[in-house]
């Protein structure tokens, strides 16, 4: 069909034509427009005026707590900065700076570098300007060609508190930042993004949309005025960030805790809401705000009890005692108990050629089930665990959430270890481990880490008969994402009875939890577990209710000795705080 | 061989291959001015890598040359589907600017597959449009040529490059024309596209209708037809800003963006004005070569491509701009002319086609820099810098001097 013949009108050919001729002759007439008749116009707007777009830096939303009071501000600093294509004299105008501000000339260079984006792309030379530095700088404009300086908001820190894990921090991006954010559009160098904790998590929400303003400057770089061909964008805010902490509570829990390596929650079980997130260690929040000098750095760095990690969703700990909760319910569930089943320890326990002690040494006693929890006999568990199969154990752990994440709103969090057959087939060998292990695994050692957060959890699905909503840092509607099914109410109503025997019978390990205030009813359990690091880790889990209202705690120290004796005074005091006085109960269960 | 490539030049347009020369060597001379001052290594200077690719552009300009054209006539279905997997394929690799466009060949620049979409398209919708001596006044033989069509230009939009997807639709309208479709027919095929533009201000929207009207009286199809189409497009009309309210926020925004990115205050709107008056600055002789102080206008991302007219506007006057108009005219004038008196309509197509693709380019750059029509990223032919839509152009002129001889043995 190549050969097709090209039979076209003349006429097509003229008016296709004819619209190209008309095309390109009405660019002549604008260009003709623009360069020959407004001439004079653009002349002058070139050589006197250029107009420069200045961004205007949308503030981050305030972090606040659950009654609205601020933990993280915002405050206004000046910045310097500097458009390369306009400076005449680079080495002159940093001398010039240098002389104004006091800062030395390297480390001008140094931000110039950093910050370079373009030549005609505002880069930043200093920040925290104070107004002495800006005045001199004023005086000085007219030599100071392409230099500039404008308003950006730094993040404040409540003084209160430091929750720096929980509210993390943001960081200036520069050139090596950038190539880490997913959304590299959104930002320019110097600008803050979210790098860990909240500020992280909720970035998208913090982060507030730039704005823009067009000033008219003249050829030495002095701003003439407001552009009048545009329109100034105003930035807008990034989203307030509601938290549902208590900041009263937390600054309470800081202090009493100040100098020790120490975990504590609290949260109320009904909502999944966290009240008060304290690790400590910890670092002051505004640590990398400002220009954090090499000492402090190398202090924090150093330091052997690691202010850096997050204990509350990264430390791997063994559960301790708190976990013969889990091989209670399963053997009740399955029917392998009796109530009234009395078993005698004498302190200690014989399997095969090993010996397992109780934590007393002389011994409980006559045993049973409600007593062997509320005294945390080691001997009676030894007997009982062992008609369970170690899988059967493992599922039940797994089911509270135990191995897996919690989903909780922090940008990270590890998700512990619960050994199952197949775990310590691989550890041991197919024959390599024994009864024993699953002894010991029972009691929450050995192989069985979990983090605190999953203890929270734990402990508000016990107080919630499983159907705990999922814990979360920031407001919203509590959702059950995971519930543990399995359970009868009869079950769960007896755990709880032992568990208040564990804080309210007179041997009971947990005593000192209780603040004994009258209508406060208090549930828990005490935890010490061995480690190779020293002394054991002391646990306390337990909620509180009064008058219907709920308010759960997990209380960790590392190598704090016996639970009952360290950590169960803490979650005491915690309870004693918010129980107490109707004020604190109302802002703790205000939203 | 060699003779015989000499003997087929001389018989052929030459006058458009040393336009199409001359305008890069204008575009080399205004990289140069660009690059004053700028540091970088031999190979991060636009000037260097310009003239780098310039010796891809020519050895395929020589090879497309000489292919004849039933050989072209032949494989092109088979490119055809090949160019459609190769736009698929940047969508597979990594974003580039948060688009799309290009595909990591492992080299130290881009390639970017839209650019030869182009021409592969206009050659396949002549092979079609000839193959099928249709009647082209007939409404339904245009069908298959716009499914040809929209498929690669929605792969492109999506890339999304809206300039790149224009330039691959917009030639079937001459082509259509060219080869004989009513012209009250190419109206039915925008009149969907103007109902939903106009629906959005009901004064534009009147206006639209009075011209239906008026059209579809003066064409006379059957009243059935005649009342379908109209309300049919009514309806569209008043159904768009209902679909319009049913997208999410950002999606409107992107569409927006897309279409207007006068929008986005940081971005199009200041370049348009810093090349308004870098333009207007330039005057009727200009500030001469590598004086134009606007200028250098380091506002403008994209100077050494998109925006090359604006320095050119600045340093070289609107002399140089009435020129360059004038050069392209002849150039795309020459093609048309070139058309209609070729021998066989296969090739007669392909002309048209690529005249239009180098008509639009033209057009909607010069315009976009005096802010005539929205921002589009479309570069100028042979002038911008670009390696892609350098070997593209250059193939395009090869194809255009080849097709346009009488065929012989060649």
């Amino acid at each position: 069909m190549l050969k097709a013949a090209n039979l076209i009108p003349q006429r097509r050919f003229v008016v296709v034509s004819g619209v190209v001729v008309m095309l390109m002759f009405s660019l002549v007439i604008r260009f003709f427009y623009l360069q020959v008749y407004s001439h004079d116009t653009y002349k002058k707007k070139a050589e006197v005026n250029r107009i420069r777009a200045i961004p205007l830096n949308a503030p981050r939303g305030l972090i606040l707590d659950r009654n609205g009071q601020i933990i993280v501000d915002n405050y206004p600093t000046y910045v310097l900065t500097v458009i390369p294509g306009e400076m005449i004299n680079k080495e002159k105008n940093f001398q010039i700076v240098s002389y104004c501000t006091g800062i030395d000339t390297t480390l001008l260079k140094t931000n110039y570098k950093k910050y370079y984006r373009g030549r005609f792309l505002p880069a930043r030379l200093a920040k925290d300007l104070t107004f002495d530095q800006l005045s001199r700088i004023e005086e000085h404009k007219q030599e100071l060609t392409g230099i500039n300086y404008n308003q950006f908001p730094e993040r404040y820190f409540s003084e209160k508190i430091n929750a720096s894990h929980l509210l993390g921090y943001v960081k200036e991006v520069d050139k090596a930042i950038i190539e880490e954010i997913n959304e590299k559009e959104k930002y320019i160098y110097g600008d803050l993004v979210g790098w860990r904790g909240l500020e992280k998590v909720y970035e998208n929400r913090l982060r507030g949309i730039k704005g823009v303003h067009f000033v008219e400057v003249d050829a030495y770089g002095r701003e003439i005025g407001q552009s009048s061909d545009y329109e100034k964008e105003n930035p807008v805010p990034g989203i307030d960030l509601q938290t549902t902490l208590l900041i009263s509570l937390q600054a309470m829990i800081e202090k009493m805790l100040d100098g020790k390596r120490v975990v504590v929650l609290v949260s109320l079980p009904e909502s999944g809401e966290m009240l008060a997130m304290v690790s400590k260690p910890d670092y002051p929040p505004d640590l990398f705000t400002g220009e954090t000098t090499v000492d402090d750095w190398q202090k924090i760095i150093s330091n052997p009890d690691k202010p850096l990690l997050n204990r509350m969703t990264h430390g791997l700990y063994p559960p301790g005692s708190t976990l013969k909760m889990i091989t209670a319910m399963s053997l009740m569930e399955k029917g392998k108990i009796n109530y009234s089943e009395k078993i005698n320890c004498n302190g200690a326990y014989e399997l095969g050629d090993r010996i397992f002690h109780c934590w007393k040494e002389e011994g409980h006693g006559e045993m049973d089930l409600e007593q062997a929890i509320a005294q945390s006999c080691n001997v009676y568990f030894y007997h009982v665990v062992q008609r369970l199969s170690i899988d059967e154990w493992a599922n039940a752990c797994n089911e509270f959430g135990f191995g897996q994440r919690t989903e909780i709103d922090l940008a990270s969090e590890a998700k512990g270890v619960v050994p199952n057959s197949q775990f310590m087939n691989k550890q041991y060998g197919r024959w390599g481990w024994s009864k024993g292990h699953l002894l010991n695994l029972s009691l929450g050692q050995g192989e069985l880490v979990v983090t605190p957060i999953q203890m929270m959890q734990f402990i508000n699905n016990l107080s919630m008969n499983g159907r705990a909503p999922s814990l979360h840092v920031v407001k919203e509607k509590p959702q059950v994402k995971r519930s543990v099914n399995r359970y009868t109410h009869q079950t769960w109503k007896r755990m709880k009875r032992y568990m208040q025997n564990v804080v309210s019978s007179t041997h009971g390990t947990g005593k000192r939890a209780n603040p004994e205030i009258p209508g406060l009813k208090i549930a828990g359990k005490t935890g010490t577990a061995q480690n190779p690091h020293g002394e054991p880790h002391a646990w306390f889990i337990g909620y509180g209710e009064k008058n219907k209202k709920q308010v759960s705690v997990v209380v960790l120290i590392e190598n704090g000795g016996h639970g009952g004796v360290t950590a169960a005074p803490i979650a005491g005091r915690i309870f004693d705080f918010l129980f107490s006085s109707n004020e604190n109960m109302n802002l703790a269960f205000s939203l | 061989m060699i003779q015989l490539f000499f003997q087929k030049f001389k018989e052929s347009s030459i006058s458009l291959i040393v336009i199409a020369l001359f305008l890069t060597g204008v575009g080399l001379i205004t990289l140069k001015s660009i690059n004053t001052g700028q540091e970088g290594t031999l190979f991060q200077l636009s000037f260097f890598k310009e003239l780098f690719f310039l010796i891809p552009a020519l050895v395929a300009f020589i090879i497309v040359f000489f292919i004849p054209r039933h050989t072209i006539h032949r494989f092109i279905y088979g490119f055809y589907g090949f160019m459609i997997i190769l736009i698929l394929l940047p969508f597979l690799g990594n974003e580039i600017a948060s688009t799309y466009r290009w595909i990591d060949i492992g080299l130290p620049f881009g390639f970017q597959p839209s650019e030869f979409a182009k021409w592969i398209m206009v050659i396949a919708l002549a092979r079609y449009l000839s193959d099928h001596n249709l009647e082209m006044n007939h409404y339904s033989a245009s069908i298959i040529p716009i499914i040809m069509v929209i498929i690669p230009a929605g792969i492109v939009l999506n890339q999304p490059d809206l300039g790149s997807a224009i330039i691959i639709l917009v030639p079937l309208l001459p082509m259509l024309y060219w080869v004989g479709a009513r012209p009250f027919h190419l109206f039915l095929m925008m009149a969907p596209m103007i109902s939903i533009l106009t629906a959005f201000h009901w004064i534009s929207f009147a206006i639209w209708a009075i011209i239906m009207i008026y059209v579809i009286y003066k064409a006379k199809p059957n009243l059935v037809f005649s009342i379908s189409t109209f309300f049919g497009n009514i309806f569209l009309g008043l159904l768009s800003p209902v679909l319009w309210g049913m997208l999410k926020e950002y999606q409107q925004k992107r569409i927006l963006t897309l279409f207007n990115p006068e929008i986005d205050p940081l971005g199009a709107a200041y370049q348009i004005i810093q090349s308004k008056t870098a333009i207007g600055a330039g005057g009727l002789f200009g500030k001469g070569w590598g004086q134009g102080t606007q200028t250098h206008l380091k506002f403008l991302p994209v100077q050494e491509s998109d925006f090359i007219i604006s320095v050119i506007g600045e340093e070289f006057g609107f002399i140089a701009i009435f020129i360059l108009i004038t050069l392209f005219s002849i150039f795309i004038i020459r093609t048309l002319r070139l058309a209609y008196n070729v021998d066989d309509r296969f090739s007669s197509l392909v002309l048209v086609g690529l005249g239009t693709i180098f008509t639009a380019h033209v057009f909607v750059n010069f315009a976009m820099t005096v802010g005539m029509i929205p921002v589009k990223g479309l570069p100028l032919p042979f002038v911008s810098y670009g390696g892609s839509f350098l070997l593209s152009s250059y193939i395009m002129v090869a194809l255009i001097m080849n097709l346009s001889i009488d065929p012989k043995d060649y």
